[in-house]
């Protein structure tokens, strides 16, 4: 049960990789390195989820968290990589209407 | 001859001197090797505390007689930030520095009584005693 | 004193008989020891003490070097014995937050508490089980004066005590909007402008609600962002998924949600739950859909109630008993 993130965070964009699992463990991790940096003025956020074998709703809470946050601080928010499960996840709860999320990842497989 | 000698806790060494004039003391009281070295113990996690939270403070060790019994007390004074929360660092399992069974809760154990008095700003004053069976 | 006494003469005789025989006797004997003195809580520089003037007794030209070694042992079993009492305390403390626990999932289950309504025509069956002590997942039923039943079964984010106590504020408001009760969009938008005000930033809840009109079998029902329903058609022996579409509770304040309608013929089913039943997680991997579904079918002749817990109780077997989370499975179905 691990996590790994990745920031590369400079002037005009914050990039964000995550892999791994996403779970009620993992979550606050995530939630300790990422709100930070949604919290800054006019945020260009993208976040890379291809890496994520699983997420349950501990985890989907952390990014309706960010997505407020950014939204908040009128900022661009951005997931890409969903495997077709997550996919299905924000499907489901009605965050893939109000969350820019592109499925189409390379070598996005399944 | 004085009821009450101390030591002055500086640096980590200081906590050695602290606990050879615990030792002494509690030699002469006639305390057995096991409360020996639950006093030193206590003495050290005492010393300890001032060094890491306080900076500098003292420890004191006083020979008490009270309605026939004998026995020790350890005094630690410091002026450092003091606790804000006592029933928190009371509480097992608490500890800032994160070492196993470390912290005062594992000190009132050791002896017999145990009294803290902490004010945020004003520094912690611990007294703790063990009695001669 | 009498029973350090007793100690010390028990340890002196394991020791003599050692000594003299090196036996595994000896040795099991010593184990047994060691267990009696945990059960009276001797700490373990104690027993240190107590070899050394043993040794010291049995043996006069014990140097006293020898003799002083254990002062460092002692030392060193002094810390032991440190950390020994406050894991005995720790254990103590344990024991009560789980019995505190307990208590409040008793608490929990009064306040949360709801019948399944006995309806002429329609046969109901409804399982909730938490995956730790308290149930972040929630289900209501009201039974209204023309018969018509109206259903709740909602899911927080998380589990366990942070999720049961959010729960207990959703049953709370909707205890105090009974007028709307027959409108699910109302229902639920309502309930979002409530949730909106009172969670944290990354808590959502996700609700469907439904009214399950008894005169013309009609199912209406909103979801907000609720793990879809199933639909069972009888006469085609076929599950189709319940479509319905909106966001999820507490993430923007005046989120509308749409209304769909479902016809019930006899022998269909209806079946809603949580995303415990299908995120059930096997050393393999999740549970598919497919198995969800021939494990209802392989019980469909069954009651509602007896299908709802049938199917859980193989799904905690594929689990190995091992609930990855609260877990919550409604089934209503019309009678022939």
């Amino acid at each position: 049960m691990n996590i790994n993130i990745n920031v590369n965070d400079n002037e005009t964009l914050t990039e964000i990789s995550v892999s791994g699992e996403i779970d009620v463990y993992t979550a606050p991790k995530l939630r300790e390195t990422l709100l930070p940096l949604s919290e800054k003025e006019q945020v260009d956020m993208i976040v890379d989820l291809s890496g994520v074998s699983y997420m349950d709703s501990t985890g989907l809470g952390v990014f309706v968290g960010l997505f407020k946050n950014v939204r908040a601080h009128e900022g661009k928010f951005k997931i890409i990589g969903l495997s077709s499960r997550l996919q299905r996840l924000f499907e489901i709860t009605g965050l893939a209407d109000i969350i820019d999320i592109s499925s189409k990842v390379e070598g996005d497989v399944k | 001859m004085e009821n009450q000698s101390c030591v002055k806790i500086l640096n980590e060494w200081d906590i050695v001197s602290a606990r050879q004039l615990g030792r002494n003391v509690a030699k002469e009281l006639g305390f057995g090797t096991v409360d020996q070295a639950r006093i030193t113990t206590a003495i050290s996690e005492l010393a300890r505390n001032i060094f890491l939270y306080a900076g500098q403070g003292q420890i004191c060790i006083e020979k008490m007689y009270k309605n026939g019994k004998v026995g020790l007390r350890i005094i630690s004074l410091d002026k450092g930030p003091g606790i804000n929360d006592l029933r928190q660092v009371m509480e097992d399992g608490y500890s800032t520095s994160g070492g196993l069974g470390a912290g005062l809760p594992g000190v009132k154990r050791l002896m017999d009584e145990f009294m803290i008095d902490s004010n945020p700003g004003d520094g912690t004053d611990i007294q703790a005693t063990k009695w001669l069976r | 004193m009498d029973f350090r006494n007793m100690m010390e003469s028990k340890y002196r005789e394991i020791l003599v008989n050692y000594l003299k025989d090196g036996s595994e006797q000896a040795l099991y004997q010593s184990q047994k020891f060691s267990r009696n003195s945990m059960e009276d809580s001797i700490p373990p520089e104690e027993i240190v003490s107590m070899h050394k003037s043993l040794m010291i007794e049995l043996f006069p030209d014990f140097t006293p070097e020898m003799q002083e070694s254990f002062d460092i042992l002692l030392e060193v079993m002094v810390g032991y014995g440190f950390a020994y009492r406050e894991h005995q305390n720790l254990k103590h403390i344990q024991q009560e937050l789980r019995t505190e626990m307990e208590i409040a999932a008793n608490v929990q289950q009064t306040l949360l508490g709801t019948k399944v309504p006995s309806v002429e025509g329609l046969d109901i069956g409804a399982i909730s089980v938490p995956a730790k002590h308290m149930n972040g997942d929630y289900f209501h039923f009201v039974k209204d004066e023309n018969g018509s039943v109206s259903i709740a079964i909602a899911d927080v984010i998380g589990k366990g005590l942070p999720a049961a106590l959010c729960m207990s504020m959703i049953k709370y408001s909707m205890d105090s909007l009974p007028e709307n009760r027959k409108s699910p969009t109302l229902v639920l938008e309502n309930l979002n402008r409530v949730v909106e005000q009172n969670v944290d930033l990354t808590m959502f809840i996700t609700m469907l609600y439904g009214i399950y009109n008894i005169e013309n079998h009609m199912f209406t029902y909103a979801s907000a962002g609720h793990e879809p329903g199933l639909y069972y058609n009888a006469s085609e022996k076929e599950f189709t998924e319940l479509t319905a579409k909106g966001l999820l509770l507490g993430i923007e304040k005046t989120t509308k949600y749409r209304q769909y309608e479902k016809e019930v013929s006899p022998g269909d089913m209806i079946i809603l739950m949580s995303d415990g039943v299908t995120e059930s997680r096997t050393e393999e991997g999740f549970i598919e859909r497919e198995t969800l579904l021939s494990l209802i079918e392989k019980n469909i002749h069954l009651e509602a109630q007896a299908i709802v817990h049938n199917v859980y109780k193989e799904l905690e077997k594929l689990q190995d008993f091992h609930l990855q989370d609260d877990f919550t499975l409604i089934i209503l179905k019309r009678e022939v």
